[in-house]
């Protein structure tokens, strides 16, 4: 599946959910993550986000496409990290 | 699907906040472990054995080309799919010829059907190829005969001649004669090219089953080499590399621009390189419908469930049939 998380979390903790989810996810930009998951480590991903954050004050929004080819990406400006193969 | 990387910067990859980063002296990438499943190196990379170590923790197969895009070696993780019952099995029917036999004819019979799957393709777009395709339909009965793994090479080694020389024929570009080692033409240079990238594919499939990939039954296995990724190879050869390097020489994705040609030797540049992998990465990542899976699977998948298929045999499950594209 492929998945686009969005975050908005407190200051002391970002830096930590920014390392956690650039385990499984291309980080596309500030607080946006998106990338191929399996259904198990989309759930170590949710489960390990739900560690990290405080429930009262964060929060982090998910996407879920079972392709990615329904869905159009655009983008205005300039793509800060455009995801490749090729390095 | 893992994801697969090609490195051909010059940089260092290093661990760091437990995943990946390739840094090059402009840019930092963070690259998601938990999704690589190889990474292809063709540029000049420095990583210490910290990186090394994490990567294969995560049973990451790393693979190695020189400047000209010659294969160097792997890096395979320690294997973590072990099956000492399965490694007897495989031994023992490399053992027994008549076993041997079994497995090795199949693997041949399947390549020549999809290599002639290939040439009637092209025949029915009014290409003329029905010599090369009668010539293999006929060199076909003679695998059936075929006594000993060495007679089955050389039939296979004739049905590829014939193959080859309906490669100018479809793209147009000149090949008087197979040439490896090193290759003296575009066409050649592109089949070396491709071979070598898909031997390290398939051996990366391999390495994630319990299969052990030194012990083969068509090629000899011989020693310092992976010869059962030689086996699997055979069959999927005319259905992925080959149509990668119809589809890029016929559409003009990579042209003469892209070799480097100097007495005798033929590279391919870098970014034909890139080219070439581009449109092969789209090729394993591309699904079909399986017959019977019904359920869509990559091209990639589909070696590893071949992989599957020889194991189920080996247990004495199922029969072996060797893999046929139908479409």
């Amino acid at each position: 599946m492929y998945v686009i998380i969005v975050y908005d979390i407190g200051e002391k903790r970002v830096a930590k959910a920014c390392k956690f989810l650039r385990k499984y996810l291309n980080w596309v930009q500030n607080s946006v993550f998106e990338g191929n998951l399996t259904e198990s480590q989309f759930e170590k991903v949710k489960y390990g986000l739900k560690k990290l954050i405080c429930e009262e004050e964060d929060a982090v929004l998910y996407y879920v496409f079972s392709t990615p080819k329904w869905v159009e990406r655009g983008i205005l400006g300039k793509e800060k990290n455009p995801i490749s193969d090729f390095l | 699907m893992g994801r697969t990387i090609y490195i051909f910067n010059s940089g260092r990859l290093r661990r760091k906040d437990n995943t990946l980063y390739f840094e090059t002296e402009e840019s930092k990438k963070p690259l998601p472990v938990e999704n690589i499943e190889s990474i292809y190196f063709f540029g000049e990379v420095d990583l210490n054995t910290k990186a090394v170590n994490f990567l294969a923790q995560n049973n990451i197969t790393l693979h190695f080309f020189n400047y000209y895009g010659f294969y160097t070696g792997s890096f395979m993780p320690r294997d973590y799919l072990n099956s000492g019952f399965l490694l007897v099995k495989q031994v023992e029917h490399y053992l027994d010829l008549e076993k041997r036999m079994t497995i090795a004819r199949e693997i041949v019979e399947a390549a020549s059907d999809n290599i002639l799957r290939n040439l009637n393709y092209y025949k029915n777009r009014g290409y003329r190829v029905e010599s090369e395709i009668s010539g293999i339909e006929s060199l076909k009965q003679e695998i059936k005969r075929a006594k000993d793994p060495e007679e089955l090479m050389a039939i296979e080694g004739n049905i590829r001649q014939y193959y080859y020389r309906a490669f100018p024929l479809i793209t147009g570009y000149e090949m008087e004669k197979r040439v490896k080692r090193p290759p003296d033409n575009i066409l050649n240079t592109l089949i070396s090219f491709g071979n070598t990238v898909f031997y390290t594919t398939v051996l990366a499939q391999i390495y994630h089953t319990q299969l052990n990939p030194t012990i083969s039954y068509l090629h000899e296995p011989g020693q310092r080499r992976f010869s059962l990724a030689l086996d699997l190879s055979e069959i999927f050869k005319p259905i992925i590399v080959d149509r990668v390097i119809f589809t890029v020489l016929n559409r003009n994705i990579i042209t003469e621009d892209d070799f480097e040609i100097e007495e005798g030797y033929c590279f391919l540049k870098e970014k034909g390189k890139k080219a070439f992998l581009q449109e092969y990465e789209e090729k394993l990542r591309s699904t079909i419908e399986h017959r019977n899976l019904k359920r869509h699977v990559s091209y990639q998948n589909l070696i590893k469930l071949e992989a599957y298929r020889l194991i189920k045999y080996l247990i004495g499950d199922e029969n072996y049939r060797g893999f046929r594209a139908w479409w």
